[in-house]
């Protein structure tokens, strides 16, 4: 991945700010960013920093109080409606920590979705989920409806589901953040072999410092403001750590 | 089969338990519906058809009288024939007939058998057989026929005494015996009849005392033999309308041209006697119409007011009914009490099934929120959840339709295949049936439907209006 090569995504001096009760909670502070094609980004901070609300707000599910999200260059801000549903399936793929699978459907229903959504064909779509199927390690399980799969094996389908559109960027929320380490670490191997593999770019957000590390890319997130990128040199990982070494230690006692 | 669609049957098929008990209520409201709407309407076209008889498609009387007259007692209408040829001429594909009503008592001396009375309509037995069907509804005997001793060649033997003192005058007539081979004037009378007075039969010879006037108190008892009994599926009205030939009743009544002087006897009155009388066809007293098959079927009382509208253009100094003018006046406003009664039942249960449809789909979008907020994280467009929502009341509304129009179906044709009857009013019995017409089948299966969806619009609205961040938010919350 190059940084010559033009963004995917790029987050300009994007705010968000939530009111209740007339007071006013800043989730997100001036932030700017830029996602480059291939990139395997994490990113980081402790609960409540406003890592969620960022990976929204890139994914398009919520909008910014101020600045301007560009995907592949295009103001987001000025599309809207049917357009905005189409650009979110089209262009992204999404991973959620409860995975989010339709438990009457089969795994193969549920990866195909997506597409179905998108008006693909379902004869190509069916191919592609069975491929995906194969890749995450699931195909087993193809006929299988999504509720009787354990928590590893959901997040697989889910993963492949969001796979399905061929999206330039998939966006993942805590992927591991209801499994155990073994089904983390698994996961977490599935999603570097597809960003190597299918060329995706991949950003997620996570709590756990252990799961961060697998990203090529660190973002490091406190008070809804960047304080740290692997990106920038003077960033290393070990720095970073210093940055949250109370908040593993907390993980740690857990 | 579009993704809504498929995942709306998802949906369907997760929910079924519930869905079913809504389904079956719905189902069974519709059958309920069709059920009475279809003993309604066989009950109405009965009553109708019996109505026609007097009526045709509308009736034409004297200024001077109302629709109460109906019964027999109008007085005669001035240039009766006039008003048919007129009416036959100006106005393509009517047709009329002149006809002559009466009232008429009788009475058997016997003891269980009570003095009773009867409107009686002198028909012409060509054309009101043509306008409202009396032959087919002969049950018994026989229609009239050539050579039936329609007239006799005079008028009954006619005395009318002044009123002494407040006594009204009073007017009576006979004809009975008054030759060696007078015989007596055929009539056709209600099946029913039989019925409450098992004296009367075909064949049977007995006098009625019929007037002769719709406004004096002028009788003439004389013979008559029952020659057919017809049933026209209204016990009641069928045991009041008799049928004799217009001819005769017009010999009764007087209307022709009668030869010789009437002998006055000072005290006691004027003496008509037995005279020779020439019938005079062109008198009577109303004319009935019968207007060409309706295009509107669906609304014969519309179209009914249609012809009345009609012939009042034509004739705007006459009293003209229909049908259902009658029809009203003798069954007051039933009809329309029965549909509103009816109606409301089944809207108060239709509006339970709805708040129900809503109340579940409302639970159910809670419990998916995520899955909504997925969706929507997917791609999917707010009309996409919409319509997920709104497919499952349309499917709900089709399968209750389709249960409801079964079943309905089902007991319809066990009740119309068995022949169920009802013991009425003096031992005569009432059939009861089901008519089921294209309207009524339409209603019940788009009633549903319509009301199902409805009902499933505002959480389908409400689904498809969620923000994703707030749906996937709200889901986290929910679980």
């Amino acid at each position: 991945m190059s940084k010559k090569q033009k963004p995917i995504i790029r987050l300009d001096k994007i705010s968000k700010k939530y009111g209740e009760y007339k007071v006013e909670i800043k989730a997100l502070d001036n932030v700017s960013l830029e996602i480059h094609p291939g990139e395997f980004v994490s990113i980081i901070g402790p609960s409540g920093c406003g890592k969620s609300t960022l990976l929204h707000c890139m994914g398009l599910l919520d909008r910014p109080t101020s600045g301007t999200v560009y995907i592949e260059g295009k103001d987001t801000s000025k599309i809207t409606g049917k357009e905005i549903s189409s650009f979110r399936g089209d262009k992204l793929g999404f991973v959620f920590q409860n995975y989010n699978l339709i438990p009457r459907l089969t795994v193969l229903e549920n990866v195909m979705l997506p597409g179905l959504i998108m008006n693909k064909d379902p004869d190509d779509l069916e191919k592609r989920s069975r491929l995906l199927l194969k890749e995450v390690g699931i195909a087993h399980r193809i006929n299988h409806k999504g509720i009787h799969l354990s928590g590893g094996e959901q997040q697989k389908v889910a993963i492949a589901r969001a796979l399905i559109n061929e999206p330039v960027l998939v966006l993942a929320d805590e992927p591991t953040g209801a499994l155990d380490s073994e089904n983390s670490n698994e996961i977490m191997d599935i999603l570097v072999k597809m960003n190597e593999k299918q060329h995706s770019t991949f950003v997620f957000v996570s709590h756990d410092l252990d799961v961060a590390r697998y990203g090529k890319r660190t973002i490091a997130i406190k008070d809804g403001k960047i304080i740290s990128d692997t990106s920038d040199d003077s960033n290393d990982f070990k720095s970073m750590l210093k940055t949250f070494d109370k908040h593993k230690k907390i993980r740690r006692g857990r | 089969m579009g993704v809504s669609s498929r995942l709306a049957f998802g949906e369907f098929k997760e929910h079924k338990k519930i869905y079913a008990i809504i389904i079956v209520v719905i189902a069974l409201t519709m059958t309920s519906f069709m059920l009475e709407n279809a003993y309604i309407n066989y009950m109405m076209q009965v009553v109708d058809d019996t109505t026609k008889l007097t009526t045709s498609d509308a009736v034409i009387i004297d200024p001077s009288c109302n629709i109460r007259d109906i019964y027999g007692t109008e007085v005669e209408l001035k240039n009766a024939g006039k008003i048919a040829s007129e009416i036959e001429e100006r106005l393509p594909g009517y047709t009329t007939s002149v006809r002559v009503t009466s009232q008429g008592s009788y009475a058997f001396d016997v003891e269980n058998e009570a003095v009773d009375g009867c409107t009686i309509q002198g028909i012409d037995p060509k054309k009101d057989n043509a306008l409202v069907n009396i032959k087919d509804k002969i049950v018994k005997g026989r229609f009239f026929e050539e050579g039936d001793p329609i007239t006799r060649g005079h008028t009954p033997i006619y005395i009318q005494i002044e009123g002494l003192g407040n006594l009204p005058n009073f007017a009576y007539g006979t004809s009975e015996k008054m030759l060696e081979d007078e015989k007596p004037y055929p009539i056709i009378i209600g099946a029913t009849v039989t019925k409450v007075h098992p004296s009367i039969n075909v064949g049977k010879t007995f006098s009625v005392t019929i007037s002769t006037s719709g406004r004096k108190t002028s009788f003439a008892s004389v013979n008559v033999k029952v020659i057919g009994l017809y049933e026209s599926g209204t016990p009641t009205l069928d045991t009041m309308i008799w049928f004799m030939h217009a001819d005769s009743l017009r010999e009764i009544k007087g209307y022709g041209e009668i030869t010789g002087d009437d002998w006055y006897i000072p005290g006691v009155g004027t003496f008509r006697g037995y005279k020779p009388i020439e019938v005079d066809e062109n008198r009577g007293d109303v004319v009935i119409v019968k207007a060409p098959q309706a295009i509107n079927y669906l609304d014969p009382i519309g179209y009914s007011e249609g012809v009345k509208d009609t012939l009042e253009k034509l004739l705007p100094n006459h009293n003209i009914y229909t049908w259902h003018d009658f029809l009203v006046y003798i069954a007051g406003s039933m009809q329309d009490v029965v549909t509103i009664m009816l109606w409301g039942s089944i809207a108060v249960t239709l509006i339970l099934c709805c708040a129900s449809i809503k109340y579940v789909m409302d639970s159910i979008i809670l419990r998916k929120t995520r899955e909504i907020g997925s969706l929507k994280a997917f791609g999917a467009r707010d009309r996409v959840i919409f319509k997920i929502f709104l497919y499952q009341g349309l499917i709900i509304g089709f399968i209750a339709g389709l249960i409801g129009i079964f079943l309905s179906i089902v007991v319809m044709n066990f009740v119309n295949w068995y022949g169920l009857n009802l013991e009425f009013v003096a031992g005569t019995q009432i059939k009861i049936g089901f008519i089921i017409n294209w309207l009524t089948l339409l209603v019940s299966m788009l009633l549903p439907i319509c009301l199902a969806v409805l009902a499933a619009a505002a959480p389908a609205k409400k689904a498809s209006t969620l923000s994703p961040v707030e749906a996937l938010r709200k889901g986290e919350l929910a679980l």
